[in-house]
């Protein structure tokens, strides 16, 4: 039986009198990816910062590995590790220097090579940080992220803005970290990702979780209501396309 | 002799911001050399996250050719502008005239043939008329106009005679003046050349040969408060709110690093450039215009890192509570073009009345002009400023409680 290793209860914080998160509650297991799905706006980002320690937490309580998060935010920022959404890094930094910096963030010598060859950018490790894609930036982020061998990992919409190949990519990263053991917990609104990658997923909206469950079991609660979508039966889709046509191979 | 030390040691500062700068390509041949090192705990643990921060944001400076601009050579370039104009003033006295001559006879020719030679005088050649001297006089671009009317040198009881005019604006009746009795005194000379006259009383005058302060002195020592006041001003006030902006601050703060941190980390890096740009002003002081350093440089230097991170403290304040540059750079105004001008950074503070030198003196720039002038060129120590050092000390201490108090992340 897997352990819960946050544990969030009735969360909630409001913005000038308006409820951002609305006192959502859930659990999630050891080990497991874990996605919050939703519309811009429900909310999601806010709920991941609160667990972070990074904003104030209103009402309710959140626990990571047993520690309280609103009275404990150093201890807690040393056991999890942030992917913002969009990663940025001071420039005129190489990508060694900058793990070595993170690394120091974290109290930690690192040996900065290991960490850019876990995401495969050993090739650029000596080049500026300001001289990487978009794709790149995001692994060099998870591998920042990753220093200090967190529990935790919070990825904030880890592949907007990415292109197919880079996504892919990216989507292998992150079941590698959790085959580690590393609990992953990110947001999206992309639904295939969210098939795709989480073993379970909550689907917010203004503030509030509406269902919480496997996909495969949110999607068989639905047919089971009398759902019925118009029939497809082509075995492939416009991104298989441009995947056959363009190659899976990662770009720089 | 110590002119030669300068140069070593802004050699040695500058061999070692370009070793920091291209320290990764030894990394290459060494790897996995931190693999076998125990990890870190307690306090080396927390100030190893300053050391790694420091020495990084160091490299950065000297990578950045922005940076390097306004951090190293901006203040050169002042230091250059301000200079040369203090030393022509340095030059001794000398009058802007215009002359007109309405006299034709050959004494006046003389006497204008050596005017013009002559060092104290620098003569407008392309004013011919009274009414291009008034309206040079009255935009002040000369001090006075010299006429000589028509019957100036003619022969009268054996001798040539004559009354020069000497004119001058209201506005600048101080220059007028001395004028005047600068011409009496060559007047008096030639009038000898003459006359046999027995003077009973006279006046001489003697230069002290005691080491005196020369305007460069005043000069060097506001542009050294121009560079740290830019440095740790207006370099915060821009950072900042750009670091908030691209989250990257943000980031930081998921970490475990502490706000105190990240200032110690910031101020050493800080000392270090603002140091190097200190050393690159002194050596061209020094070879250029003749800065004759007497202080002891250790002293200087103490002084100089301790100005440095007080500054500073006003830009990590003024950065570090702003949410965006909106914020940031008016605010960042406000402070420093007061200092700018009441502090001695852009013209001394003996020029103002007693009152206000009394007011500013309390300024955090004060101490900081005053302290570097009175160490560098007149030979004080340490020990005898310490009423700037306290001044110091106390504005450091409020400054940072300030800026520990308003600092955010984002």
């Amino acid at each position: 039986m897997p352990q819960p290793i946050i544990k969030v209860e009735n969360l909630q914080k409001s913005y000038g009198g308006k409820k951002a998160v609305n006192g959502i509650s859930f659990e999630v297991e050891k080990g497991e990816i874990f996605g919050i799905l939703g519309p811009n706006g429900a909310g999601k980002t806010t709920t991941l910062e609160m667990i972070e320690a990074v904003r104030e937490i209103d009402g309710g309580s959140a626990a990571i590995d047993g520690i309280d998060v609103a009275s404990n935010p150093y201890k807690i920022r040393t056991i999890i590790g942030v992917q913002p959404q969009s990663p940025a890094f001071q420039d005129k930094t190489r990508l060694t220097e900058l793990i070595e910096l993170f690394g120091a963030a974290y109290g930690e010598r690192v040996d900065a090579r290991k960490f850019l060859d876990e995401v495969s950018l050993s090739e650029k490790a000596d080049s500026y940080v300001e001289n990487l894609s978009g794709g790149q930036k995001q692994r060099l982020s998870i591998a920042a992220a990753l220093v200090h061998s967190p529990k935790v990992l919070f990825m904030d919409e880890p592949t907007t803005g990415l292109d197919p190949q880079a996504r892919i990519n990216l989507w292998n990263l992150v079941k590698q970290v959790q085959k580690r053991g590393i609990t992953v917990i990110l947001t999206t609104h992309y639904m295939e990702e969210a098939e795709s990658l989480c073993h379970r997923v909550a689907i917010m909206d203004n503030g509030e979780i509406k269902a919480l469950d496997t996909p495969q079991k949110l999607v068989k609660n639905l047919l089971a209501k009398g759902f019925k979508k118009e029939q497809h039966v082509e075995q492939a889709n416009l991104e298989d396309v441009f995947l056959a046509l363009t190659g899976k191979g990662l770009r720089s | 002799m110590k002119w030669v030390w300068t140069a070593i040691i802004v050699v040695v500062v500058l061999r070692i911001g370009m070793r920091l700068r291209n320290r990764s390509a030894s990394d290459k041949t060494t790897p996995v050399r931190v693999k076998n090192r125990k990890p870190l705990t307690g306090w080396r643990r927390k100030l190893f996250t300053v050391y790694i921060f420091a020495k990084l944001n160091t490299r950065r400076f000297f990578r950045d050719r922005l940076a390097l601009f306004f951090g190293i050579l901006f203040p050169l370039i002042f230091l250059f502008v301000f200079g040369s104009i203090s030393k022509g003033g340095n030059n001794g006295v000398s009058f802007h005239v215009a002359l007109i001559n309405n006299s034709h006879s050959s004494f006046s020719q003389q006497f204008i043939k050596e005017t013009e030679s002559s060092k104290l005088f620098k003569v407008d050649d392309t004013i011919t008329t009274m009414a291009q001297a008034k309206d040079k006089m009255n935009k002040s671009q000369i001090d006075g106009t010299i006429v000589l009317p028509a019957d100036f040198g003619q022969p009268k009881d054996g001798h040539p005679q004559g009354q020069a005019q000497v004119y001058y604006s209201p506005n600048n009746d101080q220059a007028g003046m001395a004028l005047v009795s600068v011409l009496q005194q060559e007047f008096k000379s030639l009038n000898s050349k003459f006359v046999n006259v027995h003077e009973p009383f006279s006046v001489a005058g003697v230069q002290t040969k005691q080491k005196s302060l020369t305007a460069f002195d005043y000069t060097f020592s506001g542009l050294l408060g121009f560079s740290i006041l830019g440095a740790g001003i207006f370099g915060p006030i821009n950072v900042f709110p750009e670091l908030k902006k691209q989250g990257i601050l943000r980031r930081f703060h998921t970490t475990p690093i502490r706000v105190w941190q990240y200032f110690l980390s910031t101020m050493i890096s800080q000392a270090i450039t603002g140091l190097v740009a200190i050393a690159v002003m002194f050596v061209a002081a020094m070879t250029v215009f003749h800065l004759h350093v007497v202080g002891n440089y250790l002293e200087i230097a103490i002084f100089l890192v301790f100005s440095i991170v007080m500054i500073l403290g006003i830009g990590l304040a003024v950065g570090g509570w702003a949410r965006n540059e909106r914020q940031a750079a008016p605010l960042g105004n406000i402070i420093v073009f007061p200092m700018m001008f009441l502090s001695g950074v852009f013209f001394p503070r003996f020029l103002m009345p007693e009152w206000l030198q009394g007011i500013t003196n309390y300024l955090p720039m004060s101490p900081v002009v005053d302290g570097a002038r009175q160490l560098i060129t007149e030979g004080k120590s340490l020990a005898d400023i310490g009423s700037q050092l306290l001044i110091m000390a106390v504005w450091m201490v409020i400054i940072y409680i300030i800026a520990f108090r308003v600092f955010r992340w984002e």
